[in-house]
């Protein structure tokens, strides 16, 4: 589903970003990446749907290889859903006109069935009650829900989260983590940028562990866990655990 | 809420000295309001007012033609009145319209007050003060319709009714300059406050759009399009109004192909409008850099193409932020005609000046520039209504920021 060859970034401020980095995830898997700050991971991720663009390499999504080329680029988008740290829904519509903004002007598909579609989405992320407020009057926890909705809104093939529980309050964590997890046992293939250990252990195909712009270790969880190979592995899940 | 008696005492005559203070401004004010209305009453004479009251309206317009402005403003007395009604009358994000609130209870009243006494007060003709009052009345008839049955309107029509208004500019631009039938009355015999309007509206409804594509274009990644902008705005901002407006008659004429360049009227309303674009653009720009650029890459994240999600997603956002400072632009614009006068335009300013170079009136200065403080004040305090309450009905909740929202009702996951 993506295959990304040796992508390296550089900024314009002459920082190496992404230092030749390679991954492939298949359709129907959940690959988690984690790191500490500053290693690119998410510069990695958003490479995907080409909202950081890079240097070297080559990156194919669902077929289509990503180049300048704006059209390929706006197909990729179309099948390629994100989550955002800040949830960054549109704090000028109601819930449900975040979800059917998209699917009405860009899949031109008509609005009436789109908000029935959209109804049943936020029905799924237990928030439909909600769907004629306003972003700003829910709290994160519920707003992270509608992003999600807002991407599943879209049909897409696959889904980035970027650290998708990082800008909550702990008490909300759990039922951004829950609908994540439903979606996964749905066969969402996602790509997960996340602290988030438990989450990766119970629901990660593979964990790969990014410092400094590469890619130091991949692995299925429980060895990643339990017995990883690498020292800078190790090093990390001291810190973090 | 604290008697008045003793709230005076303590903001006005807490110590001593609080209370000699007091004093002396109250009896300053006093003196200075009596000697005021005994001007006005007793030595002010009104008959320059009277006597000129078409002039300042509308300038030496034909008078057997002004019946079309009288329909003009008929027709936008009937429209002001039906968008005001359907602005409280219709429910709008889930809350109940409410009709009649208080202050709109208030303002009809002001304004049948004011047909009802400033007329006679000036002494207008009993035809003009007839007409007067049934434009009042049209308004208000109209605004109590729209505000009963609003509801009642089915929501089909309810969209195309904004669109009176660009309509009712064409038709209102027809009913002045003529064609489609009517007699031509070239710009030059427009005056007075029809004129002053009509530079200030026209300038107001393009500088809009133009500010906005400019404040784009300066935040454009196109070296050519951001450079372009920079200048554009730089240089007008550095430039005094009135040598623009000098250079606008000057220039204007050479730079475009013989024929096209518009008549002294039209080039003096591009270049306000060009001015006022170079402003805008700045409020507006401040309104752009107010949206968190994860708006746009969330907007682009969904596949939509730029274009749209710069009209879905970041305009709306941006100009809600920069509305207040757009409209003080369009404040100052519309009292920025008054500098065409300098350049020999018959508008308010102009027009009073002429009046009082007149021997019949001389040293009547001092009514005829209160008449015009006043004229302006009431344009601009309409002005800035309106957009207060577009911004009370754009902003129905004031956050933007998504992560320092409070909770409403967190929901049971």
């Amino acid at each position: 589903m993506i295959e990304a060859r040796g992508v390296e970034k550089w900024y314009p401020n002459g920082f190496h970003a992404l230092r030749g980095v390679d991954l492939t995830v298949h359709k129907g898997e959940v690959v988690v990446i984690m790191g500490p700050s500053g290693s690119g991971k998410s510069t990695f991720i958003r490479t995907f749907n080409a909202l950081e663009d890079f240097q070297k390499g080559s990156i194919v999504v669902d077929g289509i290889a990503l180049s300048d080329d704006v059209r390929q680029i706006e197909a990729i988008r179309r099948e390629v859903g994100m989550v955002f740290q800040q949830f960054n829904l549109f704090p000028h519509l109601t819930v449900l006109e975040n979800l059917t903004l998209a699917p009405v002007l860009v899949r031109k598909r008509a609005r009436a069935e789109v908000e029935r579609q959209a109804l049943e989405l936020l029905e799924r992320v237990g928030i439909h009650e909600q769907a004629r407020k306003y972003p700003g009057q829910l709290s994160g926890g519920q707003q992270q829900r509608v992003a999600i909705a807002r991407s599943l809104c879209m049909e897409p093939r696959v889904m980035l989260f970027d650290e998708p529980t990082s800008a909550l309050d702990p008490e909300m964590v759990q039922e951004v983590l829950e609908v994540m997890q439903e979606l996964a046992r749905e066969g969402m293939t996602m790509v997960v940028v996340t602290h988030e250990l438990r989450f990766a252990r119970r629901v990660a195909s593979r964990v790969v562990l990014m410092a400094d712009g590469e890619v130091v270790e991949e692995a299925p969880p429980e060895q990643f866990f339990t017995s990883p190979r690498h020292e800078r592995s190790r090093q990390f899940l001291s810190q973090i655990g | 809420m604290e008697p008045l008696i003793r709230r005076l005492r303590r903001e006005l005559f807490a110590t001593p000295l609080d209370g000699l203070v007091s004093i002396a401004l109250i009896a300053l004010l006093l003196a200075a309001a009596t000697a005021f209305v005994r001007w006005a009453l007793l030595q002010a004479e009104w008959a320059v007012i009277q006597a000129n009251s078409t002039l300042f309206a509308v300038g030496r317009y034909p008078q057997e033609q002004q019946w079309r402005l009288w329909l003009l403003t008929a027709l936008l007395a009937a429209a002001t009145g039906l968008s005001w009604g359907l602005l409280r009358g219709l429910p709008h994000r889930g809350r109940l319209g409410r009709p009649w609130p208080p202050n709109d209870r208030l303002a009809a009243l002001v304004l049948a007050g004011l047909a009802l006494a400033v007329p006679p007060a000036l002494g207008l003709q009993p035809a003009i003060q007839q007409r007067w009052w049934l434009i009042t009345a049209l308004l208000l008839g109209v605004r109590w319709a729209a505000g009963r049955w609003a509801p009642a309107l089915p929501p089909a029509l309810r969209r195309w009714i904004p669109l009176l208004w660009p309509v009712l500019y064409l038709l209102g631009m027809v009913l002045i300059s003529g064609g489609l039938g009517l007699i031509q009355v070239p710009p030059s015999e427009w005056g007075g406050l029809l004129l002053t309007l009509m530079q200030a509206s026209f300038a107001i409804l393009l500088c809009f759009p133009l500010g906005i594509l400019l404040a784009l274009g300066r935040r454009s990644e196109l070296p050519l399009l951001r450079w372009g902008s920079v200048v554009y705005i730089e240089f007008i901002r550095g430039a005094p109004l009135i040598t623009l407006l000098f250079l606008g008659q000057n220039l204007l004429g050479f730079l475009l192909p013989g024929g096209m360049a518009p008549d002294r009227v039209w080039r003096a309303a591009w270049v306000l409008t060009l001015f006022a674009a170079a402003y805008v653009a700045e409020a507006v720009r401040a309104g752009l850099a107010a949206v968190p650029a994860g708006q746009l890459e969330a907007a682009r994240s969904l596949g939509l193409p730029f274009p749209q999600a710069l009209i879905h997603v970041v305009l709306p956002q941006a100009l809600r932020v920069a509305l207040p400072a757009t409209v003080g632009q369009f404040i100052s614009l519309l009292q920025d005609t008054t500098l065409l006068s300098l350049i020999g335009l018959l508008e308010l300013l102009g027009t009073a000046r002429a009046v009082m170079a007149n021997p019949a009136f001389l040293g009547r200065n001092a009514e005829v520039y209160l008449v015009l403080a006043v004229l302006f004040w009431c344009c601009c305090a309409a002005l800035g209504l309106g957009s207060r309450a577009l911004e009370t009905r754009l902003n129905p909740y004031t956050s933007t920021n998504a992560t320092t929202a409070t909770p409403a009702a967190p929901a049971q996951a």
